[in-house]
């Protein structure tokens, strides 16, 4: 028993240890973009019109407001702190998701350590007690004498044991109980005590004075139910139902560990939680609550949308760097590698650089090969054959495949001119579905 | 926890052994009374007239800040701006035409514009919140709506003043401080005792 236990216990430090530093965020820092600043203090805004949700995951009008105005003030210059005391001074303290720690509202973050803290130390308590109880208990009832049961332990576990019966009972009245579970409880309950009885008498103390409760229960049960419970204290003494008295403190024992490791979990989870939220540098809403890939994921999707609306508002630069920041975390996002192939292309056929050029069709080609119907991809390595090596006919050959894979109509009508001259510098018919005459 | 023979009353058969475990009834008592809460919660809530003026907490009533500046578009198409110094007491109305409140204070404050509109000492003017310009115009056509609309479509006007639902009103005092808020729908008697408490305090022209 004391091997796989001290086994557990390193096990849960380790885990312990790793979440601690996993979750203090010291291994991944990097100074946040203005996006992510932007995406990080979105999520701790609440939605002024919908309660419980952050401003980055409700699609209100009025969340919308709140973005665009933490973006603006953001791109303004303004600190994290400062963006949301802006809208402190409108909404009140009770637009930020997280109370404050101060005043009243400290009860909210100290409540749930001191819970924690009382359930901790309750079942160890608990533990404690069951498994000196379960080594009093020896190897069971039927395996012979046991070692010495004290006295005040016999004691208080046969008034245990005539309470339950006197519960069972109560209920099996009240019609709580149907008669198949009461007989069970019964006479589970009889065959601990008898196997009680009979090492107390082994025991040879002197004289016990029965326990009112008991004597009540006794009473009342052999009263209504004559016969079964003498039987089943009859039946547990001569070793006929064994596997139920036998199976007993090991089952038991097995439950206690699942407690202990259900709390250890709910222990390093507060402490994870309590870590991110105190200690680290890490923005708030960057926390890893639990939920590492989601999140990750969604900032990825953010960096994107956001890289997206730079590239079109002509900030270049900035969308590169945030199709950076999202290749550096996930080398193989192939909408990353793909439109910042087309940004090095672009930038590398305006000031004529041969390594922008490499560069720019090395991530073509990856985004194409890991996205075979990534039709932006094959538009802008379609584009980079037919400017950069005036060849029409692998140019012909991507475009094929970004019209078989439906473009948008929108980036079909802008990409149709270029299209119809590489079909007509490679000697080939215009398919009809490119636009323009 | 004690239970008292009184609470927990006469309990299985006679032949139950006593005393019965505790607890068991004192689940049920909860439940009884937990539910006599919510049933009297539930009246008092459902029988309570939604427009009563309930004044509510805001920073800029707090601090009793200059009013933000309202500008930009109405409804119909126009332009509007309202004054830094408006010179008379301005109800600032944030509503939506789906909002029951709403339509329940719409009334009262055409009410309110026409007491104070040719005494030119109060006006309405309203803005939308979390509704499509088209169904505020068909509403408040509907109503006889006769002020200036703001259609604040980015939501900004809603920001600068804190707006968490629909309807809420401030009020601006002629020197352009916002005085007063109000959610939950306003009544035209509600809006003049709030004029009357700014101008005792000193807030009239």
């Amino acid at each position: 028993m004391r091997r796989p236990r001290f086994g557990l216990w390193t096990v849960l430090g380790a885990v312990l240890v790793v979440a601690l530093v996993l979750g203090s965020g010291i291994l991944t820092s990097s100074p946040p973009t203005d996006a992510q600043r932007a995406a990080a203090v979105e999520s701790v805004v609440r939605c002024p019109t919908c309660e419980d949700l952050s401003v980055a995951q409700s699609t209100a009008p009025t969340a919308v407001a709140v973005r665009a105005a933490v973006t603006q003030q953001i791109a303004e210059g303004r600190s994290d702190p400062q963006v949301e005391a802006y809208l402190v001074d409108r909404y009140g303290s009770s637009i930020v998701l997280d109370p404050p720690a101060r005043g009243w509202s400290l009860l909210v973050w100290l409540l749930p350590l001191l819970g924690g803290g009382a359930a901790v130390a309750a079942l160890v308590v608990v533990l404690v007690r069951r498994r000196r109880l379960s080594e009093q208990d020896g190897g069971g009832p039927g395996t012979g004498p046991g070692p010495e049961l004290m006295p005040e332990v016999a004691a208080e576990r046969r008034t245990f044991l005539a309470r339950s019966l006197a519960d069972a009972d109560a209920e099996y009245l009240a019609g709580d109980l149907s008669d198949q579970d009461y007989l069970a409880l019964r006479q589970r309950d009889l065959v601990r005590l008898a196997a009680l009885e009979a090492r107390m008498g082994r025991a040879a103390a002197a004289a016990v004075e029965p326990e009112p409760a008991m004597a009540h229960a006794s009473v009342a049960v052999d009263e209504r139910v004559p016969g079964v419970g003498v039987a089943a204290a009859h039946r547990a003494e001569t070793g006929a139902s064994a596997p139920g008295a036998e199976g007993r403190p090991r089952r038991r024992l097995r439950r206690s560990t699942w407690f202990l490791v259900v709390g250890c979990l709910c222990l390093t989870s507060a402490l994870v939680l309590a870590v991110t939220t105190f200690a680290s540098g890490r923005q708030p809403g960057q926390s890893a609550t639990g939920t590492f890939a989601q999140t990750a994921a969604q900032q990825t999707e953010e960096s994107l949308a956001q890289a997206a609306t730079d590239e079109n508002q002509g900030q270049v630069g900035e969308a590169a760097q945030l199709y950076q920041s999202v290749l550096h975390q996930h080398a193989d996002n192939e909408v990353a590698l793909a439109q910042l192939g087309w940004l090095e292309f672009e930038t590398g056929h305006q000031g004529n650089s041969a390594s922008l050029m490499a560069d720019a069709r090395a991530k073509l080609l990856r985004a194409v090969r890991l996205d075979p119907s990534d039709y932006a991809a094959r538009l802008y390595l379609g584009t980079l054959l037919l400017q950069r090596d005036a060849d029409a006919t692998g140019a012909v050959a991507q475009y094929r495949q970004f019209l078989a894979d439906r473009p948008p109509a929108a980036l079909l009508a802008q990409a149709g001119p270029e299209i119809r001259s590489a079909f007509q510098q490679a000697g080939m018919p215009v398919p009809a579905s490119v636009p323009g005459a | 926890m004690s239970v008292g023979p009184g609470v927990d009353g006469p309990t299985g058969s006679p032949t139950s052994p006593p005393p019965p475990a505790p607890g068991r009834h004192t689940a049920r008592w909860v439940a009884v009374f937990v539910l006599i809460v919510s049933a009297g919660l539930v009246a008092v809530l459902a029988t309570r007239p939604s427009a009563q003026t309930v004044e509510a907490r805001n920073p800029l009533v707090d601090t009793h800040a200059v009013a933000p500046p309202v500008a930009g578009a109405t409804v119909v198409g126009t332009s509007y701006r309202l004054p830094r110094a408006p010179g008379h007491y301005v109800v600032l109305n944030f509503f939506a035409s789906w909002c029951v409140p709403c339509q329940e204070e719409g009334p009262e404050l055409v009410a309110f514009q026409f007491q104070h509109h040719l005494r030119g000492d109060a006006s309405v003017l309203s803005v939308v919140f979390e509704d499509t310009i088209g169904d505020a115009r068909a509403y408040q056509q509907k109503l006889g709506v006769t002020w200036p609309t703001m259609a604040d479509n980015d939501g900004a006007l809603a920001l600068a003043y804190g707006v968490r639902s629909d309807p809420t009103s401030f009020l601006i005092a002629p020197d352009g401080r916002v005085v007063a808020s109000v959610t939950g729908g306003a009544t035209a008697q509600g809006l003049n005792q709030l004029v009357a408490r700014a101008e005792a305090s000193g807030y009239g022209t």
